[in-house]
């Protein structure tokens, strides 16, 4: 059975509470960088972007970080790890990288996002901004800004469609 | 047998009509609503407090009044004015007529008014005192001009003492400066744990109540003839919980953080404006009832986004602080009446109770 949790309009409003939350930690946007795990967490960030510019009149930069090599769960027999598929085209050194992902579970996809940033430079620091926190993390992570809270059994699925993609603009509980 | 009445302005216009509802000799000021169903939501909202409503919608009381649609239990209103008046209360709800209705209350109603050329009158003199009388002689034209209304209309609708809205949600403090019952409804459906406060509560007494979350009402007069400690209290609660506030709410909050409010030349009320909301460029409908507009050079950019804008009048119609989850809003999210385009307001609310509450204790 499928269920909505979030319709077009409710993540429309959940990726502008997250917008203004971010200026609100942040006291501005003074240094501050987007950086969207692939693949829905990018058109996440590049929204936020949109909203950025619309409410400070300031482009942030938006970068797209590829974990699939960085995870833990994964085999990487035959594949190449130097092989990377990122596109941060700016420096993120001592900037404020705020990391944007669709939907936040066991943690890992975040810890090999924060390994993959590390690698690349040192910022000076790093939030996660997630549309979807649906708890059962296997590793100590959390996430600094939340669209919402869905908390879900293993046996469940959240499936997160983006018009850029997805042609429609919705977040499912799959059972 | 129908008794011929008569509307009298300041400025020694006369319109003659005929009266339904109470023969009472009233005076208020005049204000326009221009929206076009929901009279019983209208004229119910303490918003209109000491006022005369004049519709311009053409019929009004051919649905009679049900009882989920009052906005408050006794209402404040001056008087009612409008072109057509029709008492058709007969459908199987076996609603009440709005002419009984405004009997019970002790409101007068006028009635065979061109109510359309009204408005483009007072578009053109603005803003002032009207009375309903039985005649319109120099007598009752030097009367309204010694009437003196009051400025002291928040003391008067705000609830004496508070009162709890229980449920098993969220612990919402409302401030009630002249409370629209559609605010509570919405806190009800998403099973808030209300309790309202006078609006003279001081931040001590809020913040013992262990608030998730704080709303500040709308009502009626202007925001400048507030009590100081209003203000104190806002400033000493906004970096505390959670706030969302509302119409007068609104205009206080501003004031609050530093804003200056001047009146408009004519009040707007109805729901006719588009509204933008700046950070997402889509345009949203909703019921206004605005007496007082914020100055933009007033408004401190270090401290305040502006959030909405009205489109016709060009005025501020949201505010969010940049430091603090305090939101804003100048319209009226809950409909009641009018559309309820952005009624997800309310959602939003809940949700950033959920987050202030996960990030202090974790869960």
């Amino acid at each position: 059975m499928d269920k909505t949790i979030l319709d077009q309009m409710a993540m429309q409003r959940a990726l502008t509470r997250i917008t203004y939350e971010i200026v609100e930690k942040n006291k501005g946007v003074d240094n501050l960088v987007l950086v969207g795990i692939k693949t829905r967490g990018v058109f996440l960030a590049k929204r936020i972007a949109n909203r950025l510019k619309q409410l400070e009149n300031i482009d942030i930069p938006v970068g797209e970080l590829d974990v699939t090599n960085y995870r833990d769960d994964i085999s990487h027999e035959g594949s190449n790890r130097d092989k990377f598929n990122n596109d941060i085209s700016f420096s993120i050194e001592g900037k404020r990288v705020i990391l944007v992902d669709d939907v936040l579970y066991t943690g890992r996809t975040v810890r090999s996002a924060l390994s993959a940033l590390m690698e690349i430079q040192r910022p000076k620091s790093i939030n996660l901004a997630v549309l979807i926190d649906r708890g059962n993390r296997e590793l100590p992570i959390r996430a600094d800004f939340v669209g919402k809270n869905i908390p879900t059994s293993k046996h469940e699925r959240i499936k997160v469609s983006v018009s850029e993609i997805d042609n429609k603009d919705t977040v499912e509980l799959i059972k | 047998m129908t008794t011929t009445r008569y509307l009298i302005l300041e400025d020694g216009t006369s319109y003659e009509g005929k009266a339904f509802g109470s023969l009472a000799t009233t005076s208020g000021e005049i204000v326009v609503n221009s929206t076009m169903n929901g009279y019983q939501e209208i004229i119910t909202n303490q918003v209109y407090h000491n006022q005369i409503i004049v519709f311009t919608q053409s019929s009004i009381g051919n649905t009679g009044l049900d009882q989920n649609s009052y906005e408050s239990v006794q209402p404040t209103a001056k008087g009612v004015v409008v072109r057509e008046y029709e008492n058709l209360a007969t459908d199987h709800f076996k609603r009440i007529s709005l002419d009984k209705y405004l009997k019970q209350h002790n409101i007068p109603g006028i009635y065979d008014i061109d109510t359309r050329q009204l408005r483009h009158h007072l578009q053109k003199v603005g803003n002032m005192k009207a009375s309903i009388v039985d005649v319109d002689d120099e007598h009752a034209f030097d009367q309204l001009t010694a009437t003196v209304l009051t400025n002291q209309q928040v003391a008067q609708v705000s609830t004496p003492k508070p009162y709890a809205n229980p449920n098993d949600g969220d612990n919402v403090v409302v401030i009630d400066f002249g409370l629209k019952f559609g605010v509570l409804r919405e806190l009800s459906k998403r099973k808030c744990n209300v309790t309202v406060v006078p609006y003279d509560t001081s931040s001590e007494r809020i913040l013992d109540l262990d608030p998730d979350g704080i709303v500040l009402s709308t009502g009626p007069g202007n925001p400048n003839d507030i009590k100081p400690g209003v203000l104190e209290m806002i400033r000493n609660v906004q970096s505390e919980v959670p706030l969302i506030a509302f119409g007068l709410g609104h205009e206080l909050f501003a004031i609050a953080n530093g804003a200056k409010l001047n009146p408009l030349f004519i009040e707007h009320h109805g729901s006719n404006h588009p509204i933008r909301e700046i950070i997402t460029n889509e345009l949203l409908f909703a019921d206004q009832e605005q007496g007082y507009q914020i100055d933009f050079k007033s408004v401190d950019h270090s401290k305040l986004f502006i959030t909405y804008l009205d489109l016709i009048n060009g005025s501020i119609q949201g505010l969010r602080h940049r430091d603090y989850p305090a939101v804003s809003f100048q319209f009226s999210p809950d409909g009641s009446p009018g559309p309820k385009d952005r009624d997800d307001i309310f959602d939003d609310f809940i949700e950033t109770m959920a987050t202030r509450r996960r990030q202090a204790y974790g869960f």
